[in-house]
């Protein structure tokens, strides 16, 4: 052992075993390349999820709107704001006679602004940010219309924490046919997300987003962040070019934390300690060296060295009290991570299902705004960082997929340090065989 | 060519119409497109001058910089995003990342 593990080891045994429910055999990916089981994961998962769609930074004001194009025609939506500050979701079609309402030059691209009402392109209905009609063009030549029924049909909407979430399931208030109304998101959340709300996340406006398509399933992408057994070897060059050396560099498995609250979960990560200040004209002589960037520009991949002030750490931050704590990443089920650095920042991963074999991945990551260039700079080294890494991971994705695909093997093996991975495919599983056996449907 | 940045960075002149781009994505293309022996010899170009370039930029306010000390800060961007390519991959593309491209849907102003 290093004196880098030695110092962060903390002899705890292994995490597995205290779920006994996950158990510890071998497991098979059919759930990631089955074309029948991506057509069920998508009735029993997001169309009746909680599903996180954007920040409440983008409705900064009273009729602000954005538009999402759901991956893989999931949905269509509007989310605005009103002139009391609600917040409505609906999807985005026309009552008439179905037209896209809401969109600018392109149909399939995602637009946003601000108004006091939407004016439907093709014939001039138009309807209130509640996504109520509120005038019908020569509505005489019409037959019994009933104006009050008449609007673009609503979503559920809940927003915590700043987040905006949607769900899919019919029947949300004032719809009409069978009402399946979902349980409200904090109840959803429960106590082991709720507590994130205390976090400053308001203060955290300065944006950075990024999307990408991956021809692989989404579940193995939420997979190859989940664990931190990787690394050494898909992200090798950036820890030593000699992998030996590399693997002797990262973290013990036991100086990480792990913890599973169904269905949601939680992943505690070390991190570097922060560089001491440096005075004016002392970062050395220029190298052809990644070390004497993250010097020179005081950031790298566990965030900038010159951390901004946000109030105390709230207390449900490393709750597992690991050594030198580099952040938190919470898994919201079913698709989005919410990941908390000890360096006063954050970034979201957004998992959003196309096809059984594609899917489009969000990387969003948000700071302090900067109040001077060299803090500016600094959050430039962490956002391209990021990318670098998430750029390794993405390929590598493409290829266990097209590998899984053969069906040449059926059985895998996971780690106590895979244990994530382990939970998030036996819930999806455990979610989708409830759906179709009918026991999670209700009236 | 004429000033472009500010007084005192003469000797960066030379980088400023291929690296001082406004947008992550064009810094991006610039650092997959122009020929890796360029992007070398940018990186060596910045780094002496880099640290005293961050030193002035920080005396401004850096929500109100005029067009000379935009383009040095986004020479410092560009630097920052070729860095990786220099010093660890020792080549343009990040290796064994195929096709993989992140499209940049959200990016602050300067």
């Amino acid at each position: 052992m290093t004196s880098i593990q030695a110092k962060l080891a903390t002899g705890r045994g292994k995490f597995t075993t205290d779920y006994p429910d996950l158990g510890t055999g071998p497991v098979n990916y059919e759930d990631s390349i089955s074309e029948e089981f991506f057509a069920a994961e998508r009735k029993a998962v997001f169309e009746r999820s909680w599903l996180c769609v954007g920040r409440m930074e983008r409705l900064s004001r009273k009729g602000s709107y954005f538009t999402r194009e759901l991956p893989g025609r999931l949905a269509s939506i509007v989310i605005t704001r009103d002139l009391d500050d609600n917040v409505y979701a609906f999807h985005n079609v026309c009552a008439h006679r179905g037209n896209k309402v809401v969109w600018q030059e392109h149909p399939q691209q995602e637009s946003a602004g601000s108004c006091r009402a939407f004016a439907c392109k093709y014939h001039g209905w138009r309807y209130g940010l509640d996504g109520v009609v509120n005038h019908i063009t020569n509505e005489e030549e019409f037959f019994d219309l009933d104006k009050s029924k008449l609007r673009m049909p609503p979503v559920h909407c809940e927003v915590w924490a700043g987040f905006i979430f949607i769900n899919l399931a019919a029947g949300a208030s004032g719809a009409t046919g069978e009402s399946s109304v979902p349980v409200p998101l904090r109840t959803f959340l429960g106590e082991g997300l709720l507590g994130i709300e205390a976090y400053p996340f308001h203060l955290m406006t300065q944006h950075y987003g990024f999307s990408t398509q991956i021809k692989g399933n989404w579940k193995l992408a939420v997979d190859s962040v989940c664990e931190w057994y990787h690394p050494p070897y898909v992200h090798g060059r950036f820890i030593d070019p000699d992998v030996s050396k590399a693997e002797k560099m990262v973290p013990p498995v036991d100086s990480y934390h792990y913890d599973l609250f169904r269905p949601h979960m939680l992943t505690s990560v070390p991190g570097p300690p922060i560089l001491p200040p440096r005075a004016p004209g002392s970062a050395g002589e220029p190298r052809q060296d990644q070390r004497w960037i993250y010097k020179l520009f005081r950031a790298g991949l566990f965030g900038p060295d010159d951390v901004p002030d946000i109030g105390p750490m709230p207390d449900f931050l490393n709750r597992g009290d690991i050594a030198s704590w580099g952040n938190d990443q919470f898994w919201v089920f079913p698709n989005i991570s919410i990941q908390i650095w000890a360096r006063n920042y954050y970034i979201t991963y957004t998992y959003w299902p196309q096809t059984v074999d594609t899917h489009i991945y969000e990387i969003d990551l948000y700071f302090v705004p900067p109040a001077n260039a060299h803090e500016r700079l600094a959050q430039e080294v962490v956002v391209d960082s990021t990318i670098e890494f998430a750029m390794q991971d993405v390929n590598t994705i493409e290829a266990t997929h097209s590998a899984l695909k053969t069906r040449a093997q059926n059985t895998f093996h996971l780690s106590d340090q895979e244990l994530l991975i382990r939970q998030f495919h036996t819930v999806i599983r455990d979610t989708v065989a409830a759906y179709q056996s009918g026991e999670d449907r209700e009236s | 060519m004429g000033t472009q940045l500010p007084e005192g960075f003469s000797e960066l002149e030379q980088w400023v119409d291929d690296w001082a781009l406004p947008t992550r994505a064009e810094r991006y293309r610039a650092r997959l497109d122009r020929p890796y022996d360029d992007v070398v010899a940018f990186y060596d170009g910045m780094a002496p001058h880099a640290e005293r370039a961050i030193a002035y930029l920080d005396g401004l306010d850096i929500n109100d910089l005029g067009a000379e000390d935009k383009r040095l800060m986004h020479l410092l961007c560009s630097m920052i995003l070729v860095s990786y390519a220099v010093n660890i991959f020792k080549q343009n593309r990040i290796p064994d990342s195929g096709a993989a491209f992140f499209e940049m849907v959200a990016e602050p102003a300067l």
